[in-house]
């Protein structure tokens, strides 16, 4: 679903991204490990489209160019959520639908938020009660927030799921239950490709990606990931 | 309903604006208003009309920078005294204050216009009686702002200053006005670009300036001239725009270098007013008052009250909704590109240009004179007004959620209108109800289209000098646009749940 080939972005000292290849099949779950600026963002960036590297190639699903079609596919579980403020849980829900929507359901859901019981199992699997749904945005906490992102993500069907560090401002009961949720989201046809900040959280993941300055440290399997190589990449 | 919704519902305007279009066609001058267009792109060039138009918008810029600095002066006395804070450390009770924001109300509640038709009676046709009649209703309006900053503001700083011993007038200063003063030169700022377009509307009523070269040449069809006049006029506009823009960066606080432009500015004007005849001698001239006090006469009380008031009520209504619904509706339409955006800000620049009893005398080319010409003419003005503000708005709204939805496959028309409509919703709207209430008071301005209500009964009534019809519509007038006026507050405080938008302007 996802194939990098010897993928290059430049930097302004050096580059963000140097001859990366790295591919993610459906039912894979891939984490990215590193220190700050080790290139995660950026790679993840390159997978949803969001940056173009200067060499190399993307393919998407088979396909060499991210048309809409294809974008509706790939669900981005963006660090800072990028949820819109001054909607309601339910229409920050359907916002996932934006792709596969007419016109006419997208104007009648801004006049009445539509498939309330779609959104309520959405919420039903990140374990948030369908109650929230009228809601403003405002009065959830940040962890409710996160799992309103993640279903999200489920409205929107994506199958190639990104995700940058979603657990990065949790706490640490929390971040476990919803990196739980992650990866049991990840059943072909889908697969995830999700950059970590604790090396300590492999356990369910297929294979680990190691990055340091923008390079491939290494690629493979979580048991096979030593305390050696860790200590590498975060020197 | 999402705030996308609310933005996009008062494009049903349209519907009752199309049925009322075949009755009210007639088409005749369809090549006039082909011609005025053409215009655009051939102003005249003659030295002499460009020289007239300079100093025309000479006049109309000084009229709008004394009348300014009046209510600036008046705004800032008026408000600090009818603030309730200040009323409560000084003497130590809030009346005083509650008092004077009550008498403060009866020049607020009359447009600009209505002062200058009154004053002129009084007056004669002066432009320094469009200093006059801008500076009472601005004043009387910045005080309302200046108040409500003052009692909004929190009060922990004060009190430590009088508990430890500050004189009242010293802690009151000391404490209150550094919070104020960014408000203030925002705010300050929007109401001089409100006082160029209200000094360019008193013109095209006699009150000289740009705006009386703009009719005169309108109702001759020399529309080469006018188009000479409306570009001096966008360049003179876009030019403040810039320059308000950069002073509310620069002078975040009062320094020496403010305190030292607005003694240039003065020093400039003095000189400048002499030369372009303001004549402020004629405010010093004795008023030439009607004979009989005109309340005692009790016919002017029979009118058909809620027939004007149901009139003045619906052309208000039709004119917000169609100001509030036509940039969301033009942006869906031609799409969030660069060139449509481009496209849609020079059209709000010459619509907000354009004072609306012009827009309507063009209208009337095509249209009998009536509701829809009027209707047109205000929404239209209202519209350039809102959708710079709507404009301002998007770009300023954070990228990242758009960006997500982008990439997540929606298309630039559907992230426009969940990110970007769903993001402005709130504070256009709250707008929107802002300039419902001032559309409310501008109704007067397209009296003369026939456009119905209380603002036709005042015109015709002053120009006729039939002071015993005058005062009780005025009365009427005032009443409802306090009513409209609480009305929007309570609209906005509910959507926004904050005080008044800093763009709030009433020209």
């Amino acid at each position: 679903m996802l194939e990098l080939r010897d993928v290059t972005v430049p930097g302004r000292e050096r580059p963000r991204l140097c001859g990366i290849s790295l591919s993610l099949k459906p039912g894979e779950r891939v984490a990215l490990v590193g220190a700050s600026g080790a290139g995660k963002s950026t790679l993840l960036g390159v997978a949803n489209g969001l940056i173009q590297p200067t060499s190399g190639s993307v393919q998407w699903f088979g396909e060499p160019r991210l048309r809409r079609r294809l974008r509706s596919r790939i669900g981005t579980l963006w660090q800072d959520l990028r949820l819109i403020e001054g909607l309601s849980v339910q229409h920050n829900l359907n916002t996932g639908r934006l792709a596969a929507w007419s016109w006419w359901q997208l104007l009648l859901n801004l006049l009445q938020p539509l498939e309330s019981r779609a959104c309520a199992e959405a919420l039903a699997q990140v374990e948030l009660d369908a109650s929230l749904l009228p809601l403003p945005l405002s009065a959830l906490s940040g962890g409710q927030r996160q799992r309103v992102a993640l279903a999200r993500l489920l409205r929107q069907n994506a199958e190639l799921l990104l995700a940058d560090e979603p657990l990065a401002q949790l706490d640490p009961p929390l971040a476990r239950r919803l990196l739980q949720l992650l990866l049991g989201l990840a059943t072909p046809p889908r697969g995830l490709l999700m950059s970590l900040h604790r090396p300590d959280w492999l356990e369910g993941f297929d294979r680990v990606v190691g990055l340091r300055h923008g390079e491939l440290v290494f690629d493979r399997p979580p048991e096979a990931v030593s305390a050696a190589d860790l200590e590498q990449l975060y020197s | 309903m999402s705030p996308a919704g609310q933005l996009l519902l008062p494009a049903l305007v349209l519907l009752p604006l199309l049925a009322l279009l075949p009755a009210a066609w007639h088409g005749g001058g369809l090549d006039l208003i082909g011609q005025f267009l053409l215009a655009a792109v051939q102003p005249s060039t003659d030295p002499a009309l460009i020289a007239a138009s300079l100093r025309g918008i000479a006049i109309t810029v000084a009229v709008a920078l004394w009348s300014w600095l009046f209510s600036l002066l008046l705004g800032v006395i008026g408000g600090v005294l009818s603030a309730e804070v200040v009323s409560r450390t000084l003497w130590g009770c809030g009346w005083p204050a509650l008092l004077l924001r009550r008498l403060l109300a009866i020049p607020r509640s009359l447009h600009e216009l209505l002062w200058g038709l009154i004053l002129l009676q009084l007056l004669g046709l002066h432009p320094a009686v469009a200093v006059l009649a801008i500076a009472l209703p601005y004043g009387a309006l910045f005080a309302r702002v200046v108040a409500e900053q003052l009692d909004g503001l929190p009060r922990r700083n004060l009190e430590a200053l009088q508990l430890a011993g500050a004189p009242a007038p010293a802690a009151l200063l000391m404490a209150l006005s550094p919070p104020l003063w960014p408000q203030l030169l925002s705010y300050g700022g929007y109401r001089l670009e409100c006082a160029l377009r209200s000094a360019t509307l008193l013109g095209v009523f006699g009150l000289g300036g740009i705006g009386a070269d703009l009719r005169l040449a309108l109702q001759s069809l020399q529309f080469h001239e006018v188009w000479t006049s409306l570009w001096l006029l966008a360049a003179v506009m876009l030019a403040l725009e810039l320059v308000l823009a950069r002073l509310r960066q620069r002078w975040l606080e009062p320094n020496r270098e403010l305190l030292v432009g607005f003694a240039a500015l003065l020093l400039l004007l003095l000189p400048a007013s002499q030369w372009l005849e303001l004549r402020w001698q004629v405010l010093f001239s004795p008023w030439q008052w009607p004979e009989v006090l005109p309340l005692w006469d009790p016919s002017g009380w029979l009118q058909d009250w809620p027939q004007l008031i149901g009139s003045t009520l619906l052309l208000t209504a039709l004119a917000a909704l169609l100001a509030v619904a036509l940039l969301p509706l033009l942006l869906l339409l031609l799409g969030p590109g660069r060139w449509p955006r481009l496209l849609l800000s020079a059209c709000g620049l010459l619509a907000r240009l354009l004072p609306p009893p012009l827009t309507a005398l063009l209208l009337l080319f095509v249209l009998q004179p009536g509701l829809l010409p009027a209707v047109l003419a205000l929404g239209l003005h209202n519209a350039g007004i809102l959708g710079r503000l709507g404009l301002e708005g998007l770009d300023a709204l954070p990228p990242q959620p758009a960006q997500a939805l982008r990439l997540a496959g929606g298309s630039p028309r559907q992230v426009l209108l969940v990110a970007g409509f769903n993001g402005i919703g709130r504070s256009y709207l709250s707008f929107g109800a802002y300039r419902a209430d001032v559309i409310l008071r501008e109704s007067v301005v397209v009296g003369l289209v026939g456009a119905g209500g209380l603002g036709v009964v005042l015109l015709e009534s002053l120009s006729s000098f039939a002071w015993g019809e005058v005062l009780p519509v005025l009365v009427v007038y005032a009443g409802l646009t306090l009513v409209g006026e609480q009305l929007a507050d309570l609209y906005r405080r509910r959507l926004l749940s904050g005080p008044l938008p800093r763009e709030g302007c009433q020209g």
